[in-house]
């Protein structure tokens, strides 16, 4: 397979979290851990897109926060580029489902952020911006700040921000998770076109199924808490797919039945 | 829209009719200038002022030297106050230092300051600032404070996967997002300090609004101490109002 | 819908902002106990819309009739039920669902056993005394559901209340939902954006143009429940509906 040659660019090795806090009143203190990945292992390939798909209650933000370095592990290693991830790297991009953008810069000065915090001059990084931002077709948008934009617009904001800034891995989480439903149509063939036109590794977190099969690669299914990795499924159908497609629905339902179910 | 913004204008200019009314008619009924004067003597004499000095100035100096004083102070409590919050705010060990002195001094009233502040100040303007000062930086302190522990934890993220620096982070990130709070610390001090300048000027001088309140007091004058009050009133408002302004202006981002 | 009485009849609703213009003369009418799904394109004027219907704005001319009688939130119960969490964080979940049933002063003892029995029906008895922020998602908008049903309105209004769920999710929820339905008789009038929700849901679906709002046109779903997303004739109502929207 074409994969075999393919090589990796991310390595998750036996990587488990687990949160703990005390609780419980003086004197009377206890640890209550919260086991929520466990013995996670697999790799990412370089210009795949690889979606990370489970149920509300699996561990699927926070492994990829860990993946970013914006996460501590508390067992095994994750590596980039032959080396450890400690930190948050800025070859590593992220987007939020709360897309953060910083509400006092307008859409120019955000996407335009990672490039002038690495000091690069005012020319090369405007022109780079502006190309991301007609990417995602905010053209004609660039001077208007975050509050005066739609929930969609925002997020082109985010992914544009994500990409001006080169990162060699797209990190998403659930970034299409507050939209509605037409508007998520129409960025989830967005980004599609995009990844076509700027191909990039990117991982991308979801709990919607649709949206997983409509974008993947390969989608890895979790389980709930702590999460382990249920199955892997290679997703070979053509883009642009449709999502009434038969062999579509049917790998919907197969991947539906096979995942756990949550209250 | 448009009607709704009009209605309310007239609600607000129908209260200010009705209280002078009442104030009217009770002081018509009270018949006691000494006790409660009626409303239209004061607003009359508080016009008056602006022309016929009251002690060594008109109304109009009186009010920019209270200004001054409140001026001078305020930036001195913003300056200490947001070096302060943002102090607190972003380091565990600034705050462990600071925190509870600060909540030590914030409940003694400005008031309480006057003969400290004399010891140590003199009688000049110097005590005035101090006690003014003393009378609004809490409140610009602990909104920043307030500002800079709440900031959005993704945003400081964001910024980090984009490669900022623990510096970048603190100027491009805490800083900015903090601004709505400082503002807000800010409206409140103004009014605070503000209806502090009747304490400070307590401290001999020869001049003020607040100056215009003790003087009535001393010499018995009703009339002059309700004239010094409005004047505090209707500044106090002009400042507030301003303050509004500004923020609108420099915070559009904020506006939803 | 002939077969059925008319709860609620709509005519030539018009809603102006000044110059602009946001419903453009809409009528329909819901039947009594009908299951009414209304779809539309992102930006429809669909809040306007639920709001003229709740009469929260004054329609700018038409009516709105709900037995035979214009709308009066005083007289006819009419449920809201929203996508963002709107249950009341100092209340427990069992005085959560009480809340209408309080405002409306119902006796204790026939709210107690409403209250019991609509909580039996979304599975929450076990967590009657839980408060809110004990919950997940689907739990917490099981209590909402709950507190809508149990007092038995007249109309229930739903504004996309599944949007943030678990694909899975909320196909268990809308079996519930529509189980519920089916048991009380209420009507209800379900807004999404979500085709296939719609036509996982709905008796029929009225699909809205983009502002000025109209109606563009009426599917109905002749299947039974509970619905198989991937049957040929689901799948073949889905992209008519879709093709009606036409948002791209």
């Amino acid at each position: 397979m074409e994969r075999s040659v393919k090589e990796s660019v991310l390595k998750v090795e036996n990587v488990s979290k687990i949160f703990s806090r005390e609780e419980g009143s003086f004197g009377q203190k206890k640890l209550v851990e919260n086991h929520v990945i466990d013995q996670v292992t697999f790799d990412v390939y370089e210009n795949e897109f690889l979606v990370i798909f489970g149920p509300g209650q699996s561990g699927k933000t926070t492994l990829l926060k860990m993946m970013a370095g914006l996460e501590k592990v508390t067992d095994g290693i994750i590596e980039f580029g032959q080396k450890k991830i400690s930190g948050p790297n800025p070859q590593l991009g992220f987007v939020y489902q709360s897309i953060a953008l910083f509400p006092w810069l307008t859409v120019m000065e955000n996407v335009e952020f990672g490039p002038k915090v690495k000091g690069e001059g005012k020319v090369e990084r405007r022109e780079k911006a502006q190309h991301y931002i007609e990417l995602v077709g905010l053209g004609g948008f660039e001077e208007r700040y975050p509050a005066q934009l739609s929930g969609g617009m925002k997020q082109r904001v985010g992914i544009a921000r994500a990409y001006a800034n080169n990162p060699k891995i797209l990190l998403m989480d659930e970034p299409f998770g507050a939209l509605d439903a037409q508007t998520r149509y129409m960025m989830e063939a967005e980004i599609q076109k995009i990844w076509q036109k700027e191909k990039r590794t990117v991982v991308f977190v979801t709990n919607n199924i649709e949206e997983a099969l409509f974008l993947a690669d390969r989608i890895i299914l979790l389980t709930n808490c702590p999460t382990k990795i249920k199955s892997e499924y290679h997703v070979s159908l053509p883009h642009p797919r449709s999502y009434v497609d038969k062999e579509f629905l049917k790998l919907r339902q197969e991947i539906t039945n096979n995942m756990d179910r949550t209250l | 829209m448009k009607s709704e913004k009009k209605k309310n204008i007239i609600a607000t200019l129908l209260t200010i009719a009705g209280f002078l009314l009442v104030w009217q008619l009770v002081s018509m009924a009270v018949d006691n200038a000494a006790f409660l004067p009626k409303a239209s003597v004061i607003v009359l004499e508080f016009f008056k002022t602006f022309v016929n000095p009251v002690g060594k100035y008109t109304m109009t100096m009186h009010i920019l030297i209270s200004l001054y004083r409140v001026g001078v102070a305020f930036i001195l409590a913003t300056l200490v106050g947001i070096m302060m919050g943002v102090g607190m705010g972003y380091s565990k060990l600034v705050e462990a230092i600071l925190y509870p002195l600060f909540e030590i001094i914030r409940p003694i009233p400005p008031l309480a300051w006057i003969p400290m502040s004399i010891l140590w100040f003199g009688l000049g303007d110097a005590s005035k600032f101090f006690i003014i000062f003393l009378g609004s930086f809490s409140f610009i302190t602990l909104n920043t404070y307030d500002g800079t522990k709440n900031v959005d934890r993704e945003l400081i993220g964001a910024a980090r996967m984009l490669g900022a620096s623990e510096r970048q982070v603190f100027f491009k990130v805490v800083l900015p997002s903090s601004v709505p709070y400082i503002f807000a610390g800010l409206q409140i001090a103004v009014t605070a300090g503000w209806s502090s300048v009747v304490g400070a000027e307590m401290v001999r001088s020869d001049e003020g609004v607040g100056w215009l309140i003790v003087m009535g007091m001393n010499k018995g004058n009703t009339i002059q101490i309700m004239v010094g009050m409005l004047a505090i009133g209707i500044i106090g408002f002009l400042l507030a109002q301003l303050t509004t302004l500004v923020e609108r202006r420099l915070l559009a981002w904020n506006d939803q | 819908m002939s077969d059925k009485e008319t709860k609620v009849k709509v005519t030539n609703l018009t809603k102006k902002f000044g110059d602009l213009l946001v419903l453009d003369d809409i009528s329909f009418d819901v039947g009594k106990g009908e299951f009414l799904c209304i779809v539309g394109p992102t930006g429809c004027g669909k809040t306007t819309f639920l709001n003229s219907i709740t009469h929260l704005y004054e329609p700018t001319s038409g009516h709105i009739l709900i037995d035979g009688k214009e709308v009066n939130l005083k007289e006819h119960n009419i449920s809201y039920i929203f996508q963002e969490n709107s249950t009341m964080p100092w209340l427990t979940v069992e005085e959560n669902v009480r809340f209408g049933l309080d405002i409306k002063s119902i006796p204790r003892e026939e709210a107690t056993n409403r209250v019991s029995e609509y909580l039996k029906i979304v599975g929450l008895e076990k967590y009657k005394n839980y408060y809110p922020n004990q919950l997940s998602a689907s739990m917490l908008q099981r209590v909402v559901i709950a507190r809508a049903f149990v007092t038995e309105p007249d109309l229930l209004l739903m504004d996309e209340p599944y949007g943030q769920l678990d694909i899975e999710l909320r196909f268990k929820l809308e079996d519930e939902l529509l189980e519920l339905q089916r048991r009380t008789g209420t009507t209800v009038i379900f807004i999404t954006h979500n085709i296939e929700e719609a036509v996982y849901l709905g008796e029929r679906i009225l699909i809205l143009t983009n502002k000025p709002t109209k109606i563009k046109s009426s599917v109905f779903v002749d299947m039974q429940h509970p619905r198989n997303i991937a049957d040929e004739e689901f799948v073949e109502i889905r992209n008519k509906v879709t093709d009606l929207i036409k948002w791209w």
